[in-house]
């Protein structure tokens, strides 16, 4: 009798556990739409988020988080009004919908609520979640690349080290029927080396994470190699002298190089920028905007990459879309709320930090597509110019493209070799001319991770991209 | 559950725990943001975010955990995730609590009843129509309109029971201007009482500030001197504050580490950290340690007076708290950050200062400040837009250009201070704020 309620309460325990019932959601969306909205929205979300960090060799600090709330959102036309609190108890849900109802105005329910449940495929499984696993063996894995990157050299001065995991539980009911839940768990190391060979300090860094568990150090990543990674790249900067500035034709690396799409490019085909007629590309779908040698993706189906989900923040599944085309402006990044403005659909680009944020337009994992060049054609194209290896963040004004990224690594090129390393190296330039003017894509395609900042707060993203060309842009050096 | 009810919870999981030495750090924040597009409100916010930081001593170590959900169970779970955390540490420094029944200075904080929510969407849409009827504003302009209210509680077993509540309003303009080829954005804000904020000039400081970027050209390669408009300096100042942290000092951060008492900067730097400053709509007379918050001058005429530090650093360096412990959000660990921090202000006018550069390029704005400025080395790359100085005067205006140099350099190349100190984005406890200042020995990289 009682191994057999035992096995009962196992399957009870696998039973999925919803934040918020669907009877409660339906009373909430209720009271949302009230007063006339004729879209309403709940947003819950409970997530733990764990950081052990080392300097000095040691464990210094272990930042420990619950992230727990709920926002309802309502739309009334191309009005939209937002609520979120911190009090999810069923009186605390129904004041902050009362609260988004009153903010939108006077008038009566339009619209009839019925939620039915939705269970999306889980395309990013999640072989350790890391939530369930002692810190200590969390440590052990930070110490591995920790004092990999510390014993390289005698010349690595300082050493930081992060092991960070997130557990991101969200639920998801609107108007349009929809009654979901989704779990996005990510993983990511991050080595940072400083380093002095007597000629002014320099920092190294390598910071890889995937939308997986700790399993990702068991396939996918390697800790030490990234300790490694993060202390070269410090000690060939210590031994290098400041790039020239001027303007002259760039090849950038793979990987995090893609941040130059993302910045020149992908902010401005973001709803957010678009349905404001704030950016450069507005109105011009069908258009050639890019060199016919580009073709660019924003894909959150990706399995396990760092900037992929399941479903988006407002229950739309995710979603493979072509942006450019051999150049020509195929698709933009829509949201519901923007996409009404512009009369299109959403692409299932709708994402926000946390419940706190208003939902907007944002990427997931963007990239420039493989292209038909050789590396070695790209290097030896270039008379005098820059092979940045390594691209560090950047940012840009979406309404007039001008954009900025910074070179973390990066070599002179001269009659078609790379010659020494060079720091303290910028690109500028404007976003429209930039991407006419990448005139060779390699064909080693590879991404690199993120936190992508705007309106709706921090998200990863991953950027990527084979080796590409820039035929001229301006290098700030000095 | 209220934070009350919580800590109550908390205090008595701590005594079947056996835990003598903890605190608990409570900030909660409401807003409300209005947002105008075209001719209405097309977006409408109002949130309430916020928890509490539970830390505490266990062997020598200090352990974190912090929360949002403030239930019995929660309550209990915080503990035990710290005392876990606490356990896993290794760092040898000495840790402490705050101290109860310490003096401060008294605030001068006027109390703000916020407007009600009409008061607030009138004066938003008003923003927006003013601004529409500035010089060369299209379409795609857009006003904000923001109130919100703060309050940050701690409490520890040290007999610390502090808190410090705040209000503020504000309104926020983006001036998006055209010449018919291409189109330009600028934005300005104002935080304070909302019935004090002067639209007219807000709308038409924006409208004025997009304008003069339409055209434009790039500046030219070289080296010659460059001027730092406020905001351009205070930027600056702001991703390069991190070198006087003592932490960053003493972890080999900072190059500062041992130059107390020694000059780093030209005579005509004095570099202040004020916790009272009148511009800053948040001050503060006690840190995240609930250690008492001074002013001080942190360079004096060149020479850096002191770094500045938290309980665990001052102990390390045998010194005093300097109250500048920090958490950048409630859930953080307890750092180190400036308050009000800016450069102090010399004898001349700008326009006396432009005069004797002669000629040069005169800075407005920095970009990418995030990325293109590492605060480990100095060194910082990044893109530029202002005015050529032409025979004293600001004359054509010149963008998508870079400066480059090293701050640590920079502080050394200050060549003349300007008198009109201002704190260009006054907004939360840590603030920055520069006169108009020129500095040689910069690359500059355009066409």
């Amino acid at each position: 009798m009682s191994a057999y309620r035992v096995i009962i309460k196992g399957i009870l325990k696998k039973e999925r556990k919803h934040m918020i019932s669907r009877e409660l959601c339906s009373r909430v969306l209720q009271v949302a739409v009230s007063t006339g909205a004729d879209y309403a929205e709940i947003f819950a979300e409970h997530t733990t988020n764990r950081a052990v960090s080392m300097i000095a060799s040691r464990v210094e600090a272990i930042n420990d988080t619950v992230v727990a709330g709920a926002a309802v959102r309502v739309y009334k036309g191309l009005r939209s009004v937002m609520a979120s609190t911190v009090d999810t108890s069923e009186s605390g849900l129904v004041a902050c919908a009362q609260k988004a109802a009153d903010a939108l105005g006077q008038g009566t329910a339009q619209i009839d609520i019925v939620l039915r449940e939705r269970i999306f495929g889980d395309i990013h499984p999640i072989g350790i979640v890391p939530s369930s696993v002692e810190n200590a063996r969390k440590v052990e894995i930070l110490k591995e690349g920790y004092f990999a990157a510390k014993e390289y050299h005698e010349g690595i001065t300082q050493v930081t080290g992060n092991l960070l995991d997130v557990d991101h539980n969200i639920l998801i009911a609107n108007t349009d029927g929809i009654y979901t839940q989704d779990r996005q768990v990510r993983t990511r190391i991050a080595i940072s080396a400083v380093a002095d060979l007597g000629n002014g300090t320099q920092t190294g860094s390598c910071s890889p994470g995937r939308r997986m568990g700790l399993e990702m150090f068991d396939s996918e990543i390697c800790a030490k190699e990234v300790g490694l990674h993060a202390a070269k790249q410090a000690i060939t900067m210590a031994g290098a002298g400041y790039c020239p500035a001027g303007v002259m034709p760039v090849a950038i690396g793979n990987g995090f190089g893609g941040v130059i799409f993302h910045e020149a490019c992908g902010h401005g085909l973001e709803a957010s920028s678009v349905a404001y007629g704030q950016s450069v590309f507005a109105g011009k779908l069908g258009q050639q905007i890019a060199n016919p040698k580009v073709t660019a993706i924003d894909d959150g189906t990706i399995p396990n990459a760092w900037g992929s989900i399941n479903v988006d923040d407002e229950g739309t599944p995710a979603r493979r879309n072509v942006l450019i085309e051999n150049g020509i402006l195929k698709s933009y990044m829509i949201d519901k709320f923007n996409g009404r403005r512009m009369g299109m659909e959403s692409t299932g680009n709708a994402r926000r930090q946390s419940f706190a944020y208003t939902t907007t337009s944002r990427m997931t994992n963007t990239y420039i597509a493989e292209g038909e060049d050789n590396n070695d054609d790209i290097i030896a194209s270039m008379e005098y110019g820059l092979f940045a290896k390594e691209m560090g963040g950047g940012s840009v004004n979406p309404l007039t493209g001008e954009f900025n990224f910074a070179v973390n690594e990066g070599y002179m090129v001269r009659n078609g070799k790379i010659c020494e390393p060079v720091r303290g190296a910028s690109l500028v330039g404007k976003g429209n001319q930039v991407i006419m003017d990448i005139d060779m894509v390699g064909k080693n395609l590879d991404m690199g991770q993120g936190m992508c900042g705007s309106s709706s707060g921090s998200i990863p993203t991953n950027v990527g991209q084979p080796m590409i060309r820039v035929s001229s842009i301006t290098v700030g050096g000095r | 559950m209220d934070f009350n009810g919580f800590k109550q919870a908390v205090i008595a999981k701590c005594e079947e725990m056996n835990i003598a030495e903890y605190e608990l750090y409570y900030q909660v924040g409401g807003s409300t943001e209005v947002g105008v597009f075209m001719h209405e409100v097309n977006e409408f916010t109002s949130s309430l975010d916020g928890g509490v930081c539970f830390r505490c001593i266990v062997d020598g170590k200090m352990g974190y955990a912090s929360t949002q959900a403030l239930s019995a169970q929660e309550a209990a779970a915080v503990v035990m995730r710290a005392v876990d955390n606490a356990k896993t540490l290794e760092a040898e420094d000495e840790v402490f609590l705050g101290e109860g029944g310490q003096a401060y200075e008294p605030l001068e904080l006027t109390p703000y009843a916020l407007p009600a929510t009409e008061e607030l969407i009138a004066a938003t849409l008003k923003t927006q129509e003013t601004l529409y009827t500035k010089e060369g504003v299209v379409d795609g302009c857009q006003s904000q309109g923001i109130m919100q209210e703060s309050r940050i509680a701690i409490f520890n077993s040290k007999g610390l029971d502090l808190s410090y509540e705040n209000s503020a309003a504000g309104l926020i303009t983006v001036a998006v201007v055209s010449n018919g080829e291409e189109m330009e954005d600028a934005f300005k804000f104002k935080l304070g009482k909302l019935e004090e904020i002067d639209i007219d000039e807000l709308t038409e400081k924006a409208a004025e500030e997009a304008r003069r970027q339409l055209g434009g050209d790039v500046a030219p390669t070289g080296q010659y001197p460059v001027l730092f408009s406020p905001k351009a300096m205070a930027s600056l100042l702001q991703v390069f504050s991190g070198i006087f942290s003592s932490e960053a000092a003493q972890k080999g951060l900072s190059k500062l580490a041992g130059q107390e008492g020694e000059k780093i900067a030209s005579d005509l730097v004095t570099l202040v950290d004020d916790p009272f400053h009148k511009e800053n709509p948040e001050p503060m007379n006690f840190d995240a340690e609930g250690s008492p918050a001074y002013c001080k001058n942190v360079i004096e005429k060149g020479v850096l007076t002191t770094l500045l530090y938290n309980l665990k650093t001052a102990h390390k360096a045998g010194k005093k708290t300097t109250g500048n412990g920090s958490k950048g959000s409630y859930t953080a660990p307890v750092g180190i950050s400036p308050y009000t921090m800016y450069l102090a202000g010399g004898d001349l006018t700008e326009e006396a200062l432009l005069k004797k550069a002669d000629s040069g390029v005169y800075i407005t704005d920095l970009s990418g400040l995030h990325a293109g400025a590492n605060a480990i080395s100095g060194d910082f790359s990044l893109q530029s837009a202002g005015f050529m100085i032409e025979n004293g005067e600001k004359t054509t205006y010149v963008k998508s250009f870079t400066v480059a140099g090293n701050f640590y350099e920079l502080l050394k190349n200050v060549v003349a201070v300007a008198d009109n100190v201002t704190l260009p984005m006054p907004m939360g406890k840590t603030t920055f704020g520069s006169p108009t200042v020129w500095v040689d020995g910069l690359s500059v990289a355009g066409k």
